[in-house]
């Protein structure tokens, strides 16, 4: 076995060609990851009644199981539990109809859900109270003083965690690949066994998942540096 | 799929699968131990700017954070063969589990490199002063006083590393290792029961989770029981 070093700058543009496939897997159940983390967050942080129970079986299950875990019983028990409903109130509609990445979208949010939801918790308390009261003495309400004061603050002190979050889901559909999703990871492999040369194209998804997590890591640094403007001290 | 739902065949399934949780348990002690090795070696070399060699040690964490562990893992498989060849060593018919353990091995210890060099760089100074005021010498009070200290540090990340390359290993039947998650393939594709497979291996995994954190929790706070008596005895 020889190394094709040719070979790499081909299956770089062939797998290259899945990356919206892969940016769609992360990015979108990010999004949905976002929504449920912060509900999920702020029912565990005013202990809302029963929600906080199932809010922290939740938690703890999504962090306590592989991801493959999640997108397998996504991907075997949601087509069981659509047809059962169907049958069951006659809405004709079939599980195989539905695409497979729906499944995998579904997984996805809700492992981001559960990730997400910690970094919200743990940057919703770093704000010191005292910011709650001060925005209380100037009579807002809760709700203002969570949304205006809390929150924006809560998300700048976030920052690093969500690059890190952001990274971590974009190597995490990857996984995507063993339920046949034509993201990157899929699309190496195929280049990989239709022209035998593994070695070459795992290489290549390897330099562009590279790039993307430099180049993501460069973005946060920029982002970070603006959303935290405020808190540069006294001495400019 | 195909088959309807029989929650009574997690009863027969939970037990089969736990007899494969050995080799699961193998990979993660055999990954960790050579990655914390790998990992303090890595945060020695950059903590101490050795030349050359710290540059070597960036580009391999960036690497490792940079790209999917499933990646790593085909690059391993299909890579170290190749590279070894040409100072002909054939390994081509290497179990898979080794290649697995070296993969793991590689990611952990990147991780377990930024995690000792920021716990390095949290003791004191004053420690390392103190250390050669009683006639240590460099290594000597890196060894006996820092080290052990960032060890303690370190703690809290170096569980949750464990935890999250626990759960890493899940990806190692996809270069046909028979571990838990390889021997639930077979069980799928004889009872056609995916689902069930699927909520026993997750029912098996989260109890080892669980375990873990707990353990973890009775030894953090086992190596810090000195803690609180030190901050009174200066207070």
């Amino acid at each position: 076995m020889t190394i094709d070093i040719l070979f790499i700058w081909t299956a770089f543009k062939e797998i290259l060609k899945a990356l919206p496939t892969t940016l769609f897997l992360t990015i979108i159940p990010l999004f949905a990851g976002f929504l449920i983390g912060l509900a999920v967050a702020l029912i565990r942080i005013y202990k809302v009644k029963y929600l906080a129970g199932v809010a922290n079986g939740y938690v703890s299950f999504f962090r306590g199981t592989p991801i493959i875990m999640h997108i397998m019983l996504i991907y075997f028990g949601f087509p069981l539990l659509i047809d059962l409903i169907s049958a069951k109130f006659d809405w004709g509609i079939q599980s195989n109809s539905i695409p497979i990445s729906l499944f995998v979208l579904t997984a996805l949010s809700l492992s981001a859900g559960a990730y997400l939801s910690e970094i919200f918790r743990s940057g919703i308390i770093s704000v010191s109270t005292g910011q709650m009261e001060a925005a209380y003495s100037v009579g807002m309400n809760t709700f203002q003083a969570m949304t205006r004061i809390v929150l924006p603050q809560a998300m700048a002190q976030s920052i690093p965690n969500f690059t890190n979050i952001f990274i971590g889901f974009l190597h995490t559909s990857s996984i995507a690949f063993i339920v046949s999703q034509k993201e990157m990871t899929g699309a190496a492999n195929i280049v990989a066994s239709t022209n035998l040369k593994f070695l070459e194209s795992f290489i290549a998804a390897g330099f562009i998942y590279w790039g993307l997590t430099i180049i993501a890591e460069g973005l946060s640094f920029l982002i970070e540096k603006k959303a935290t403007a405020y808190n540069r001290g006294g001495v400019q | 799929m195909g088959k309807s739902f029989d929650l009574s065949l997690i009863v027969d399934f939970v037990p089969t699968l736990i007899h494969y949780l050995g080799v699961t348990l193998q990979i993660l002690a055999a990954s960790v131990s050579l990655g914390m090795i790998l990992g303090i070696a890595a945060a020695i070399l950059r903590v101490f700017r050795i030349p050359i060699l710290n540059q070597f040690v960036i580009l391999y964490i960036s690497f490792i954070r940079g790209t999917p562990i499933l990646i790593q893992l085909f690059l391993v498989f299909y890579g170290l063969p190749a590279i070894l060849l040409f100072i002909n060593i054939d390994i081509s018919r290497m179990e898979a589990l080794y290649f697995v353990i070296i993969t793991y091995a590689l990611s952990s210890g990147a991780h377990f490199a930024e995690i000792f060099r920021g716990a390095i760089k949290a003791v004191d100074h004053g420690q390392t002063e103190a250390a050669y005021s009683v006639g240590m010498n460099n290594s000597q009070s890196f060894f006996r006083i820092v080290l052990p200290q960032a060890i303690r540090i370190a703690f809290p990340n170096i569980a949750n590393a464990i935890i999250g390359s626990l759960k890493d290993t899940s990806l190692a039947f996809t270069i046909g290792v028979m571990d838990m998650m390889g021997r639930g393939e077979t069980l799928i594709a004889a009872t056609a029961h995916g689902l069930e497979v699927y909520l026993s291996l997750s029912i098996i995994y989260y109890a080892v989770v669980l375990l873990f954190e707990k353990i973890f929790r009775l030894y953090e706070n086992r190596i810090n029981r000195h803690q609180a008596i030190n901050v009174s005895a200066t207070g």
